[in-house]
């Protein structure tokens, strides 16, 4: 018999989680022999817990020994020694903490049952076809996802926890023999080096990894498919997966991604480089578009083709505005429409469009305060915005510098302005890989899954910008 | 870190430096001195400046890693170096108010019809002070995204030109005497790839590679040389009154109206090109600053050229006829020492390691 208090260690756990309502314990006596159980049952399942550990602890008729317990007794798998200081640790992990008076060993079981969602298919990646699978806010249901399609000893999978309050756990996952040892080193070290008290989401652990936080464009990956992390890890790429968050972080990010799609690997390769070419197109247009057309409108109408400077000059003829006050105001009108809709329920969504666009657009046409080319121009921008979803955020504030640089500089402004983003965009570095590559630098053999797409078969090696250490695809 | 920069994208810095200075205003005032032998002026003062290349592969070759600070200091002792550098120094300067008041000139006439001096130096100056700051290799890698759309751009126009009328300029009527002055008058516009020496440590070259350099250099050659017989196949006698070489070849054309005015790809190409070019003297600019001054950082480099710039431009040289003046006269004295000197010098430099290491041998 060891001199272990079990009521009074209980006690002291108890007293260490502020009494917290959803504390519970057990406590068994036989023959002079005590176990103690101590849980948060918020977190356990409690079923489980009758079943593999209350039930059968009640039924055996020997003598407790610590090897009894662990062997026979507990039904469970997932059965670990652990140590006195780690007690709180294990329990807000959602184990069971199993104390003794006849050893000194504490034993933790894994009885972690959160509510959680099915995977299903993400909202903002939706496909045509391949899987339509999405990760959920479990951790442990994400690396089943990855594992269930990375049937690979070499998958690394490996936990850090970031959060003074929080203890989020964050699991670094990666191909041994494809990822790049420096990345990994460097991701470890600013993960290592995260000072707050809470991480809630992956998004916020974005500003502590990326080299330049304060930029406008993000500099990693953010995925909610498993398909997709699953190929990013055979380039070589590292994947975060964040305890409590649907969204799967990569690492290092070229901006390319954004124009690829999961559905371009699952059609054919043709009209997938054709479907990017358009994502583009998009996304200039939704950029450029509204800048564009103000500073045709203000200095360079010569330039535009006579009937269009007629129907420009007709449509715009005893507007209140000047063609600057006039798009930007169309595009305010926009945008607050924008943010309605997302906030507004379902049901109301409908009503807030009509009202938007058809009573807001014609009305405010017919009243001769907006023109018709200038609701077209910012509809198109706005429309263009979504062929890239993930980028719409950065792209309406481009949108916005474009339009007070097209309609104040003219033509010099939205080149300059053109040339100073690709600029900026090439002093990023996503961990030592450039941020516009296959493009800037060029890197040839890159290209084949660049805006045009080559057959998968003939993507022999993996992408160079992210310095795998096998570079071969075999 | 040291910033380093490949082979392709030293090629398009060195189309864009073969470039600079000659798409506008240049046809024009050769014309006025030589009529259409301007052409084999260009072409001779291309190919003189050409060896620069072979210069920099053999410096680069007997000197790896070293910087052209480095090897001048270390043969030529340091008050001799800084003396270069601000030779160079001033060059650049020169050179960057040189585009911008021809390109200026452009924009007044073309695009904006109106005094817009505040327009382009607000757009401009925070563009090519930016790309300073960030350093030579998101420099290289823009004009590498930017490239093709700028090909394609200056093949447009030259393609576009062909819907005119186009007859063969009528060469060989100039004398030796004014063929030769015009070469001389004319060197400050050329000499463009000394900025490639200022690189020199920053180019990685891999073994095979030095021949994808010639290939730029005579792309650029050919391109230049094609704007120049079309332009004087289209204007003849008028040469002489087309400021704005590049975008005049696509006017009055036929078909080319009937399509739209496309006068925008012609501005969006000089526009690239312009800022390019002054992203790269500016960066010259910067690096002789900062041998001149070693214990100051890149923002001083910066703020001296944009007071410098302001000043010169804005008082003295804002005329563009005033800076066209200068480029004949005193500045050709520059252009000599910087153009012809300063590469012999690195030449002889070049001779002496070479017998050295064949002594060693």
């Amino acid at each position: 018999m060891s001199d272990f208090n079990i009521r009074k260690e209980i006690e002291k756990v108890k007293e260490e989680l502020n009494s917290c309502i959803d504390f519970a314990y057990r406590y068994y006596k036989k023959n002079g022999q005590e176990v103690g159980l101590i849980f948060l049952k918020s977190i356990i399942d409690q079923t489980l817990l009758s079943s593999a550990i209350y039930y059968p602890l009640q039924t055996f008729q020997n003598e407790f020994t610590i090897d009894n317990l662990k062997t026979s007794i507990i039904k469970c798998a997932d059965v670990k020694d652990i140590e006195k200081k780690d007690i709180i640790k294990e329990i807000l992990d959602g184990k069971v903490i199993i104390l003794t008076n006849f050893s000194l060993q504490i034993l933790s079981v894994d009885l972690y049952k959160f509510p959680t969602r099915t995977p299903s298919e993400p909202p903002t990646s939706p496909v045509i076809q391949g899987p339509r699978e999405g990760f959920v806010e479990d951790l442990q249901t994400n690396i089943t996802l990855l594992r269930r399609r990375l049937k690979s000893p070499n998958m690394i999978l490996e936990v850090v926890r970031v959060g003074s309050q929080t203890q989020t756990k964050i699991c670094i996952s990666y191909i041994k023999g494809i990822a790049n040892d420096k990345v990994i080193k460097e991701i470890k070290n600013k993960l290592k080096n995260i000072k707050t008290d809470g991480i809630v989401d992956s998004y916020m652990i974005l500003s502590f990894l990326e080299d330049k936080p304060n930029s406008l464009f993000k500099q990693i990956g953010n995925q909610e498919k498993p398909d997709v992390v699953v190929a990013k890890m055979l380039e070589g790429r590292v994947a975060l997966i964040v305890d409590n968050s649907p969204i799967v972080l990569t690492i290092p990010f070229v901006f390319i991604e954004d124009l690829q799609n999961s559905n371009d690997y699952y059609t054919n390769h043709h009209y997938s480089s054709l479907v990017r070419v358009i994502r583009l197109l998009g996304l200039l247009i939704a950029i450029i578009a509204p800048g564009f057309y103000l500073s045709m409108q203000i200095y360079h109408y010569n330039i535009l083709p006579l009937n269009f400077l007629v129907t420009i000059a007709n449509t715009t003829q005893g507007l209140p505005f000047t063609p600057f006050l006039e798009i930007l105001f169309i595009f305010l009108l926009f945008q607050i429409l924008y943010e309605v809709s997302l906030r507004l329920p379902s049901y109301l969504g409908l009503a807030t469009s009509i009202v938007g666009a058809l009573i807001l657009g014609d009305t405010g046409v017919k009243a001769g305060l907006i023109s018709p080319p200038g609701v077209i121009i910012v509809a198109l921008s706005k429309i263009a915005l979504y062929t890239i979803p993930e980028e719409a955020s950065q792209i309406t504030v481009l949108q916005l510098v474009f339009l007070f640089l097209g309609g104040s500089l003219g033509i010099i402004g939205i080149t300059c302005g053109a040339i100073y983003i690709i600029n900026y965009l090439n002093s990023i570095d996503s961990f030592g890989t450039p941020y516009l590559a296959p493009y800037g630098p060029k890197i040839s053999s890159d290209l084949k899954d660049g805006l045009f797409t080559e057959p998968i078969q003939k993507m022999k090696n993996r992408p160079k910008s992210f310095s795998p250490k096998n570079k071969e695809r075999v | 870190m040291k910033q380093t920069i490949n082979i392709r994208q030293c090629g398009i810095i060195l189309i864009m430096c073969i470039f600079a200075n000659k798409l506008l205003l240049m046809p024009s005032l050769l014309y006025t001195n030589v009529k259409a032998d301007g052409i084999f002026v260009t072409a001779i003062l291309f190919l003189i400046e050409l060896a620069i290349i072979p210069l920099i592969f053999l410096l680069k070759k007997h000197f790896p890693k070293q910087s052209l600070y480095e090897i001048l200091k270390s043969r030529t002792g340091v008050i001799f170096t800084k003396l270069i550098y601000m030779l160079l120094l001033i060059f650049f300067l020169f050179k960057i108010i040189l585009v911008f008041s021809i390109t200026y000139v452009y924009f007044k006439q073309q695009i904006y019809k109106d005094e817009i001096i505040w327009i382009a130096l607000i757009s401009i100056l925070p563009v090519i002070n930016h790309s300073v700051a960030n350093g030579i290799r998101p420099l290289a890698r823009t004009m590498e995204i930017f490239f093709a759309l700028v090909l394609i751009g200056f093949l447009a126009c030259l393609g576009f030109s062909l819907f005119t009328n186009i007859e063969l300029p009528h060469m060989f009527l100039s004398d030796i005497q004014s063929f030769f002055g015009a070469m001389y008058k004319h060197l400050f516009s050329f000499g463009d790839m000394i900025f490639l020496f200022l690189i020199l440590d920053k180019i990685e070259i891999k073994e095979g590679e030095e021949k994808k350099v010639y290939h730029y250099a005579i792309l650029g050659f050919i391109l230049i040389i094609m704007l120049y017989f079309l332009y004087y196949g289209k204007y003849q006698v008028t040469s002489f009154m087309h400021n704005n070489a590049l975008a005049d070849i696509l006017v009055f054309s036929v078909q080319f109206n009937a399509i739209g005015r496309l006068d925008i790809i012609a501005m969006i190409t000089i526009l690239f090109i312009t800022i390019f070019q002054l992203e790269i003297f500016s960066y010259g600019f910067s690096d002789c600053f900062l041998h001149i001054f070693p214990k100051l950082n890149n923002i001083y480099s910066i703020i001296v050229f944009d007071i410098t710039f302001l000043i010169l431009y804005y008082f003295f040289l804002g005329k563009y006829e005033i800076m066209i003046n200068l480029t004949s006269t005193w500045l050709t004295v520059l252009a000599v020492i910087i153009n012809v000197i300063f590469p012999l010098i690195l030449f002889v430099i070049y001779l002496v390691k070479r017998s050295k290491n064949e002594e060693t041998d």
